[in-house]
C-alpha cells in the first residue's frame, strides 16, 4: 500500500513549482482581500503544500483549516503569470487531509451517507421540508429557514423550500422531442438543486429542449455530482462512489447536459482527481468529455438563433444583469454564451455589472465553515449588482443563486435572483 | 523562540485577531519574491494603528527582539524575509487612503495601501502617481517607499523618492517621528525623508506617507519595435535619448522572455523576434503625435526589422501586460534564477549587452534580458536547473562578473530592487568603504540595539 500521507498532493508536485511568489494573486483573491493574511491567498497555500511535500510541516487541523479557506474561484490562476493551478493543488491537499484526519461532523456523515444514496437524500430532504412548512412561517416569498439538523448545517441562512414533488416525479425517464424527428439524444443531469429544490426549472429545461427537437433522457440511476464531498471536503472515497454511479448511469446519449455550473465543472473533474485505476480513468474520461453546460449547449451545440429565446412574460420591461459563476467562467471558460442568450431577449434591458466575474463567496462548504467571511465577500458582489441598477441578477449556479438570494435578503435589497432557464419563456 | 510572556503582551497590543503564532501561518511569512531566501518568524503581528506599532517596537527594543517590516512581500531582494526570526510586522491591514488633495496635488496614505488600488483612485481624480514597480498588483506603498521602487516610467518621471514629501515613522524605541510635510519645497535642515525612503526597513517603520501627484497625461501612444540584433536595440535607445526625446517608457524584452510569456499566456507575441522594444510616449495630444513619429523614424533608421504604433488601447494594454508578466515568467523558468538589478549609464547599453553575451557563452549559463532599457536597468537574469553545488558556485562567479562588468561601464549594483539579502555580499565592492561606515553609524543612531530588519544590506563586519 502507498503509505505516503500526501499521496494525492504528490500528483501535483510539479504544479507547486509553478508559483514564483510574485503576489499578483493577492489582488484578486476574495479571501485575501477581506483578511489580508498570507495563508488565505494562493501563494501562501502553495507554500504550505510545498512544506507538506518536503516534510517541513505535517498535516493537522490548523493546516487543513487553511486549505478549506479557499473558494476555488480560480481568480488567482487567471491573474497568475505562470498560470499556477493552486486551487487544484488545494483540492488534492484537502483529500490528503480528509484521508488522514476524516471530514468533520456533521458534514462527513452527511456526504458519506446522503450524497451516495439518492433515495435516502430525497427522503431526508422531504422530511426536512415537511417540518419546514409546518413550523416555519413563510418569509420573503418562498424563502424560509430550514429546520433542525439542516439549520445547524446551514447556520440559519435563508434557503428556499424543499419542493413537494421532486423532478423525477415530474418528468419521464425518456422525453421524446415535440416535433417529428429528433436532432439529438442527450442525457440530462439536473443535479440536486434542480431535482429537489427547483424541480420546476428542471422541468422547464426538459420542455425547452424537447421543444427544440432534442430527445432528453434523465436516467433514474444518476446521483449527486459529489462537489461538496470531493472538491469541498476532499472526501475522494465518496467522490468516487458518486462518479461511478454517474458514469454508469448515462448510456447511448450524444452528450450530457446540465444547467448547474457546479455540476458541469465537477463532472468534468472526475478524471483529474478521482481516477485511481485504469478502469476508472477510462470510464471517467469518456463520461466527462460528454458534459456540457446548458448555456453552451443551446448557443454552440444547437446553434439556436436569438429568436429562439423568448422572454418570460413577467420579465418584460425589466433590467437584467449577469453574475458569472466561477465554475462556469474561469473553470470552464464559458463567458459569452449566457450573455448572448440574455442579450437576445426582447423587451428586457441587459446591463453588465462591474466585476461580474468576481466570486460571490458561496463555494459550498466554504460558506458553512466561514460564514462571516462568506458574507463579507458576498457584500462586494451585492454592491456590484446595485451599481448595475438592474432589477434582476441572472446566474446559472444554484450555489451562487442562494448566496445572492440570502445576502440580498439580509441586506433588505429589492433585487431578484433568477437562474438562466427561469428568464426564458417556453 | 519568543517567551510566552512576549506573545501575551503583543496580543494585548494588537488584539487576538491580529497576531499569528501557528507554525502553519508563520511558514507563510518566511519568504518574499526571491527564490532562495526563506526563514520563518516567531510571530506575525498585523497592527492597525501607529500607536500599536509604537507599543510593539518599544517592547521589541526592550527585549532586543528582531523586527522585520513587511507589506505584501512582493520585493525581490530578500528584504522582508525575517532571516533572524523574531517579529514580522506586517502592515497589510493599515490600508486606508486618508486623503487625495486635488488642489495641492498630494495624497496621504497608510503604508498597507496596495499600489494598484491607489492608482485606481488617483486616476478617478484625473491625477497620476508615476512610480510603477511591476509588482503593482500586490506591492504596498509602504514597501515601495522602503525600497525606493521604480519601474518603466522612471526614465521620464523618476523613482519613488521623487514623490515622497512627508513621512510618519516609528523609530526602534517606539518614538513617532514626523519628517517632511505636504509642501513640494521644504528646505529645513538635513532632508531626512530620502534617508528613510529606500532604507529597506532597517531604520524604522513607515506608518504614514504624503505623496506628490502629477496631472494625468492627456495622451499616450505605445510603439512596438522588433530587432534581429540585441545590440542594435541597445544603440537605438541611446540614440533616442541623444535626440533629446525622453519617452515615458522604453522597455527591452529578449527572445527567451517573449517565448516564455507566449507559452504561459498565448497572447500572440512575435515569438521569432530576437529583441522587442516597447515604448510609450505621453503628454499633450499634439506633442505625443510628433514625438511618436520621431521615435518611429529613429527606430527604422536604427535597424528595426519592424516598428509600428499599437493599433489601439487594447493592443497596447496586451503588450504591457506581457511586459509586467516578464519577471514571473523568468522566475518560473528554472530551479535557480537570479535576477540581477545592475544598471549602466544609458549610452553604454549596447556595450553592456555585448559583454553579457560573452559572459553567457563563457559560463554556459543562460542569461536573459528584460527590463528598463530607457534607464540602463535591463535585469540580466541568470539561471540553471542544476542542483550541483559546483554549478551553483560557478553561477555565483558569473553573477560577480556581470556586476563587475556593469561597474566598469560606470554602472551600479542595484537600480531598483535594493540590497536586502540578495546583493549584500557585493555591497563592499560597489561602495566607498567610508560611505558604508557612515551608513552604519546612521543605523547605530536610529537603531542602537540593531532590532530593525537585522542582517540586511551589510555583511557582518
Amino acid at each position: 500500500m502507498n503509505a505516503s500521507p500526501h499521496k494525492e498532493l504528490e500528483r501535483f508536485e510539479k504544479d507547486t513549482e509553478q508559483c514564483m511568489k510574485c503576489g499578483f494573486c493577492t489582488y484578486v483573491c476574495p479571501v485575501y482581500q477581506e483578511e489580508k493574511i498570507e495563508s488565505g491567498v494562493a501563494r501562501g497555500k502553495n507554500e504550505l503544500a510545498k512544506a507538506l511535500l518536503n516534510g517541513d510541516l505535517e498535516m493537522n487541523r490548523n493546516l487543513a483549516d487553511r486549505l478549506y479557506k479557499c473558494t476555488a474561484c480560480m481568480a488567482c490562476t487567471e491573474s497568475c503569470p505562470s498560470k499556477a493551478p493552486i486551487p487544484r493543488i488545494v483540492v488534492a491537499a484537502r483529500a490528503d487531509a480528509a484521508r488522514t484526519m476524516g471530514v468533520r461532523f456533521p458534514y462527513g456523515f452527511a456526504y458519506r451517507n446522503l450524497l451516495t444514496n439518492r433515495k435516502l437524500l430525497g427522503n431526508f430532504l422531504r422530511f426536512g421540508g415537511y417540518f419546514q412548512s409546518a413550523l416555519m412561517p413563510a418569509k420573503n416569498g418562498t424563502i424560509r429557514h430550514l429546520p433542525g439538523f439542516m439549520a445547524a448545517m446551514t447556520k440559519g441562512r435563508h434557503l428556499p423550500t424543499i419542493a413537494p414533488k421532486f423532478l423525477r416525479e415530474l418528468v419521464d425517464e425518456v422525453n421524446k422531442p415535440r416535433g417529428s424527428k429528433s436532432v439529438m439524444r442527450i442525457g440530462y443531469f439536473p443535479g440536486c438543486m434542480h431535482e429537489f429544490v427547483l424541480p420546476q426549472l428542471g422541468k422547464k429545461t426538459v420542455d425547452f429542449l424537447t421543444h427544440h427537437g432534442v430527445e432528453v433522457v434523465m436516467p433514474r440511476e444518476q446521483g449527486c455530482c459529489g462537489a461538496a464531498a470531493f472538491l469541498g471536503a476532499g472526501d475522494f472515497e465518496t467522490g468516487r462512489k458518486c462518479a461511478d454511479l454517474n458514469a454508469a448511469a448515462f448510456k447511448d446519449v450524444d452528450c450530457i447536459v446540465t444547467g448547474c455550473a457546479t455540476c458541469a465543472c465537477t463532472l468534468r473533474e472526475y478524471p483529474h482527481f478521482l481516477a485511481d485505476t485504469p478502469e476508472r480513468r477510462e470510464a471517467y474520461a469518456k463520461f466527462s468529455g460528454n458534459i456540457i453546460h446548458i448555456s453552451q449547449f443551446l448557443t454552440d451545440t444547437l446553434s439556436l438563433q436569438a429568436s429562439a429565446f423568448q422572454t418570460a412574460p413577467e420579465l418584460k420591461g425589466k433590467k437584467l444583469t449577469w453574475h458569472d459563476p466561477c465554475h462556469l467562467n474561469r473553470h470552464l471558460g464559458i463567458k459569452e454564451q449566457p450573455r448572448r442568450i440574455l442579450k437576445s431577449l426582447a423587451d428586457v434591458n441587459y446591463i453588465e455589472m462591474p466585476d461580474a466575474s468576481r466570486c460571490c463567496g458561496m463555494a459550498g462548504q466554504f460558506s458553512l465553515l466561514y460564514n462571516e467571511l462568506s458574507q463579507k465577500i458576498a457584500r462586494k458582489k451585492i454592491a456590484s449588482i446595485e451599481a448595475s441598477n438592474a432589477d434582476i441578477v441572472v446566474t446559472a449556479c444554484p450555489g451562487c443563486q442562494y448566496q445572492l438570494l440570502d445576502n440580498l435578503a439580509r441586506l433588505k435589497k429589492p433585487q431578484q435572483v433568477m437562474s438562466l432557464m427561469e428568464v426564458l419563456g417556453v | 523562540m519568543l517567551k510566552p510572556d512576549v506573545i501575551k503582551q503583543l496580543k494585548k497590543i494588537v488584539g487576538e485577531d491580529s497576531i499569528l503564532t501557528a507554525k502553519e501561518d508563520l511558514a507563510t511569512y518566511a519568504y518574499d519574491g526571491t527564490t532562495t531566501w526563506s526563514h520563518p518568524p516567531d510571530v506575525v503581528v498585523l497592527p492597525t494603528t501607529t500607536a500599536q506599532i509604537s507599543a510593539i517596537l518599544k517592547l521589541a527594543n526592550e527585549k532586543k527582539i528582531p523586527v522585520t517590516p513587511r507589506g505584501s512581500g512582493t520585493n525581490i531582494s530578500g528584504g522582508s524575509v525575517p532571516i533572524k526570526g523574531g517579529i514580522v510586522l506586517c502592515t497589510t491591514k493599515m490600508n486606508r487612503i486618508l486623503e487625495i488633495n486635488a488642489a495641492n496635488l498630494t495624497a496621504t496614505v497608510e503604508p498597507g495601501v496596495v499600489l494598484q488600488d491607489f492608482n485606481t483612485l488617483v486616476a478617478k481624480a484625473n491625477l497620476f502617481y508615476p512610480p510603477d514597480p511591476q509588482s503593482f498588483l500586490g506591492c504596498t506603498l509602504g514597501g515601495t517607499v522602503a525600497e525606493n521602487s521604480g519601474g518603466p516610467l522612471c526614465i521620464k518621471y523618476g523613482v519613488t523618492k521623487q514623490y515622497v514629501l512627508g513621512l510618519e515613522i516609528v523609530l526602534s524605541d517606539g518614538y513617532v517621528l514626523n519628517i517632511g510635510g505636504t509642501t513640494v519645497k521644504n528646505r529645513t535642515g538635513y532632508d531626512l525623508v530620502p534617508l528613510f525612503t529606500g532604507s529597506e526597513g532597517t531604520l524604522g517603520i513607515i506608518t504614514k506617507i504624503v505623496l506628490r501627484l502629477v496631472p494625468k497625461p492627456a495622451a499616450k501612444r505605445t510603439l512596438i519595435a522588433i530587432f534581429d540584433d540585441m545590440t542594435l536595440a541597445g544603440s537605438v535607445v541611446s540614440k533616442i535619448l541623444a535626440n533629446r526625446i525622453v519617452p515615458a517608457k522604453i522597455e527591452f524584452v529578449d527572445n527567451f522572455v517573449i517565448r516564455r510569456i507566449e507559452e504561459k499566456m498565448q497572447m500572440g507575441l512575435p515569438v521569432d523576434a530576437n529583441t522587442m522594444l516597447l515604448i510609450d510616449v505621453d503628454g499633450s495630444p499634439a506633442a505625443v503625435d510628433s514625438e511618436a513619429e520621431q521615435v518611429l523614424a529613429l527606430l527604422h533608421e536604427g535597424g528595426a526589422k519592424m516598428a509600428r504604433q499599437a493599433k489601439d488601447d487594447d493592443e497596447a494594454a496586451l503588450y504591457w501586460k506581457a511586459r509586467s508578466a516578464g519577471f514571473a515568467a523568468i522566475y518560473s523558468a528554472a530551479r535557480t534564477v537570479v535576477a540581477e538589478d545592475v544598471t549602466v549609464p544609458r549610452d553604454r547599453l549596447s556595450d553592456f549587452i555585448k559583454k553579457l553575451d560573452e559572459l553567457s557563452k563563457k559560463s554556459g549559463f543562460a542569461i536573459v534580458l528584460i527590463g528598463h532599457a530607457g534607464d540602463g536597468n535591463i535585469h540580466p537574469s541568470v539561471f540553471t536547473n542544476s542542483r550541483d553545488k559546483k554549478d551553483l558556485e560557478r553561477l555565483d562567479e558569473t553573477l560577480t562578473e556581470i556586476f563587475e562588468a556593469a561597474l566598469e561601464l560606470g554602472g551600479t549594483l542595484s537600480g531598483e530592487h535594493g540590497i536586502g539579502l540578495e546583493k549584500k555580499r557585493l555591497l563592499a565592492k560597489a561602495l566607498d568603504p567610508r560611505a558604508i561606515d557612515i551608513m552604519r553609524q546612521i543605523k547605530g543612531i536610529l537603531d542602537p540595539n540593531g532590532i530593525m530588519n537585522p542582517d540586511k544590506i551589510w555583511e557582518r563586519p
